[in-house]
């Protein structure tokens, strides 16, 4: 006990005795200096990413977004939300900055006035057997898989778990999962064998950075509940850079030319969730929405 | 229809001529029994247990849990464990035509799917026969214990006040005056487990390994597990959860999973919520089996702890998305078709009065 306290003192005071030397004989070298910088919002030192096992960038872990583009991808102010005469603020929206490069989405006209109906009609909800169901209403609100790439930016966290031939990100919002497969064979094709919410992606590693390229989703998803929307045609590739331990920059080009007259680009950092024994819980947000959806069907509608 | 018919039974041809090939192969290569138990050892020698790159033994891929064999041990099997290999081929050939042509659970029999059209095949799913007589494996008899005292007036009081979500008789009328009268499948909220469990169809899922963890990821409604296995405690019990919440370890390759902090109202078969203790097993037992085995205790619910053993086998891949919610056609139309026949037997009863 005694041995390890005073190796501690050492430890602890060999610095400052190694410094008080060099001070009395010359002042010291500014290169020497090592004082932590104040890190600059947007930019990270250097980094290298620890490896798996397999030799590929580790992004194991649980992340989450801290930008509010689940409510728009661009600049917008705090707003009400819906019913503030019972929500108070438990119901209203935080104001931010946007995720779109430049703060553009370059929408063809007629999709831009197809953008602005859906931000009008986001809480329509007209739920029928068939798919004239998605017509109207912002998706998120039903409790619809989010699509990306706003599955990443929702206000939930996701784990990204990582293996050798494929990725799979587990996002707490209704369990939605997406499987990124690492390789192409019979069993994965290139090409999406059928559309889906969470669209078909394979993915592969340049450098420090994960690339996912997907395609093949349904039309319903949407960016945000601003009304941002695309079609069947989306194509989505989205960068994972492991910048520091605890950040991953992400950045999306999205590209859809029924919808946008050129491909267009968001970006933000995700940050590792740290609690200690931080784990996944359920938001299996479908029986909240019963009642919602379903209301016109009941036998007191009403009730 | 006929068509449909014909091309399910040309199919089955070519099903019956692979599933001869390997009996075929075997009558060639070996020669009686000693032949036999000869290249069984061969084979386990030569496969090697194989290893994730940071070394857990790899029980990574596509697996699906569909069998033929009966939870409890029929009444004819009584005092047997095990059938005889031309047994279980008998009841494996048959549970692949029943599969293949039919889905389960139809009680008039009539064909509902041509099972191609949702990849239902069990011949294309890789299932291999069992020649277990029961998927219970303890107690010895392969009957789950009986259910205590209270647990047993509990569920007969659920039966007859329940709604009728088994729609066994057909001219019953359907409760369904809310969301919530439906099933937890039918509302796209859970299909249940662990257990890990054969069911009529679906039963498919993908294991993938991480660093510290396991995923396990259901067909149905793509429901998910990850298991850590880095020594975490387990929750509180401020945190349920529809598949409760689970922690592992490894014993020596066997991954052992303990499972408790279910919800109420969506446990396996009905057990109590609060008590319920899930522990599962899963060995690799050659390149396409996983052997798993759950054990269920639950003293509130059951007399005694009881086990069962449901062989998992390799399938093709991938496991598509099972968007439910998203397109829940059910709850609509289930909802609908009770108000329909409401309004139906209203105007009836309107017509009468009338006269």
């Amino acid at each position: 006990m005694k041995v390890t306290v005073l190796s501690l003192c050492l430890v602890v005071f060999a610095p400052i005795v190694v410094r008080a030397q060099t001070t009395a004989q010359q002042p010291p070298a500014r290169t020497a200096s090592v004082a932590p910088k104040m890190p600059t919002p947007g930019e990270f030192p250097p980094y290298k990413a620890p490896r798996t096992a397999d030799g590929k960038p580790d992004l194991n872990g649980i992340w989450q977004s801290f930008v509010t583009a689940d409510i728009s991808v661009q600049d917008h102010d705090a707003q009400p939300g819906p019913r503030p005469d019972i929500m108070g603020a438990y119901g209203a929206w935080p104001g931010g900055q946007g995720i779109v490069e430049g703060g553009e989405i370059p929408y063809k006209a007629e999709a831009l006035a197809q953008k602005k109906a859906n931000a009008e009609k986001r809480m329509v909800i007209n739920i029928t057997s068939d798919d004239r169901r998605h017509e109207t209403g912002d998706p998120e609100l039903k409790c619809y898989r989010p699509g990306i790439p706003r599955a990443n930016y929702e206000p939930f966290p996701f784990q990204i778990v990582q293996s050798t031939d494929n990725i799979i990100m587990v996002y707490e919002f209704e369990h939605a999962l997406r499987t990124i497969y690492m390789k192409e064979d019979k069993e994965t094709p290139k090409d999406a064998p059928a559309d889906s919410w969470m669209g078909w992606s394979h993915g592969h590693f340049e450098g420090d950075t994960l690339v996912v390229d997907s395609a093949g989703f349904v039309p319903w998803t949407w960016f945000d509940r601003a009304g941002d929307y695309h079609s069947d045609a989306l194509h989505v590739v989205e960068r994972y850079t492991l910048v520091s331990p605890y950040h991953i920059m992400y950045e999306a080009t999205i590209e859809d030319p029924n919808v946008f007259t050129r491909p267009w680009k968001v970006s933000f950092p995700l940050y590792r969730r740290m609690e200690k024994n931080i784990q996944l819980v359920d938001f299996d947000c479908v029986e909240f929405v019963e009642k919602m959806l379903y209301g016109p069907y009941y036998k007191d509608p009403g009730k | 229809m006929g068509n449909r018919l014909r091309v399910s039974a040309n199919a089955l041809l070519v099903m019956a001529a692979v599933l001869s090939v390997p009996a075929w192969v075997a009558a060639q290569t070996t020669s009686g029994a000693a032949g036999k138990a000869a290249t069984n050892t061969a084979a386990k020698k030569t496969w090697v247990l194989p290893r994730t790159p940071d070394g857990q033994p790899d029980l990574q891929g596509y697996w699906t849990s569909l069998s033929f064999t009966p939870m409890e041990r029929p009444a004819k099997y009584a005092g047997r464990e095990f059938l005889t290999d031309e047994e279980a081929a008998q009841i494996h050939k048959e549970g692949i035509q029943h599969s293949y042509e039919f889905t389960f659970n139809d009680l008039a029999e009539t064909p509902v799917y041509d099972a191609t059209v949702y990849a239902l095949s069990a011949w294309q799913e890789g299932v291999a026969p069992n020649r277990r007589t029961s998927l219970v494996v303890d107690p010895p008899d392969g009957k789950i214990p009986a259910l205590t005292p209270a647990a047993a007036k509990v569920k007969e009081a659920a039966r007859k006040a329940g709604p009728n979500q088994d729609y066994a008789d057909p001219n019953a009328p359907v409760k369904a005056d809310v969301a919530e009268d439906l099933n937890l499948g039918e509302r796209c909220l859970s299909f249940g487990g662990p257990p890990i469990l054969p069911g009529a169809y679906n039963s498919n899922f993908q294991i993938v390994q991480g660093p510290g963890y396991v995923m396990i990821e259901y067909e149905w409604n793509n429901e998910i597990r990850i298991i850590p296995f880095d020594g975490r405690p387990q929750l509180s019990q401020g945190i349920h959860r529809w598949h409760g919440n689970s922690r592992g370890h490894w014993e020596g390759n066997t991954l052992v999973v303990e499972t408790s902090n279910f919800r109420p109202g969506a446990t396996f078969q009905g057990a109590n919520a609060n008590t319920l203790k899930m522990t599962e097993y899963f060995t690799r037992t050659d390149q396409n089996t996983i052997e798993y085995k759950f054990t269920v205790d639950d003293p509130s619910t059951w007399t005694k702890p009881w086990s069962a053993i449901v062989p998992l086998s390799h399938m093709q891949g991938p496991i598509p998305e099972y968007d439910c919610s998203e397109n829940n056609n059910d709850a609509v139309n289930i909802l609908a078709g009770a108000r329909a026949t409401e309004k139906a037997a209203a105007e009836k009863a309107k017509n009468i009065s009338q006269r």
